[in-house]
């Protein structure tokens, strides 16, 4: 695998997302536009302005966005600030 | 390094935590790009394929019948068939971020990618 020189070794995510801290989180982002739907299985956060979907289950994460990926990496970047990490 | 019994072993850092009983958390994402490309979408499929396994060197790159392809465990797909505007799918894992990133940025240098 090639290795990018002055690459950090990425962490290692666990656990389960809380969506409300991650919501918060979000906003906290200046992402306000966000609508969130409760099923048994999980979560779906939608944000129409941002053009993404992010299904929430148990121990993992989906996120589904358009190919913007300065929105992508503002995302990914807060969801991971919000999971437990080593 | 990891004591196992009365025995010290070196492994790899993801299976010491997953042994310890820690689940990583599966972080996927999927991003699409909107092509504008007349014709079938195995036609686009294949332009990509050769586009990737022209950039892409170190990681195995493979074509399937069902007009996807995969870089590695990254996969992209092409729908949208007869449409002017086709849809390409790219979907990978946190664990691949850096080559999933670097096809996108690929793809979007490469191909006519409109703004929807």
């Amino acid at each position: 695998k090639r290795k990018i020189p002055g690459e950090k070794r990425k962490s290692f995510i666990f656990g389960n997302l809380n969506t409300k801290t991650f919501i918060d989180s979000l906003n906290k982002q200046g992402i306000n536009d966000i609508k969130l739907e409760e099923s048994e299985d999980g979560s779906i956060i939608h944000l129409p302005n941002d053009d993404t979907l992010i299904r929430v289950e148990q121990g993992s994460t989906h996120i589904m966005c358009g190919g913007d990926e300065d929105v992508r990496i503002k995302i990914r970047d807060t969801l991971l600030q919000c999971l437990q990490k080593l | 390094l990891v004591m196992r019994g009365n025995k010290l072993q070196l492994m790899d850092a993801d299976q010491a935590l997953k042994d310890v009983g820690l689940k990583e958390h599966n972080l996927r994402f999927t991003s699409t790009l909107y092509v504008e490309e007349d014709g079938a979408s195995e036609k686009l499929a294949e332009k990509i394929y050769t586009l990737v396994k022209d950039k892409i060197k170190d990681h195995p790159t493979q074509y399937s019948t069902d007009g996807s392809i995969s870089v590695s465990d990254v996969m992209i797909t092409v729908s949208g068939d007869d449409e002017e505007t086709k849809s390409v799918l790219v979907t990978w894992s946190h664990q691949d971020e850096e080559l999933g990133s670097e096809l996108m940025e690929i793809l979007k240098n490469e191909l006519p990618v409109t703004m929807e």
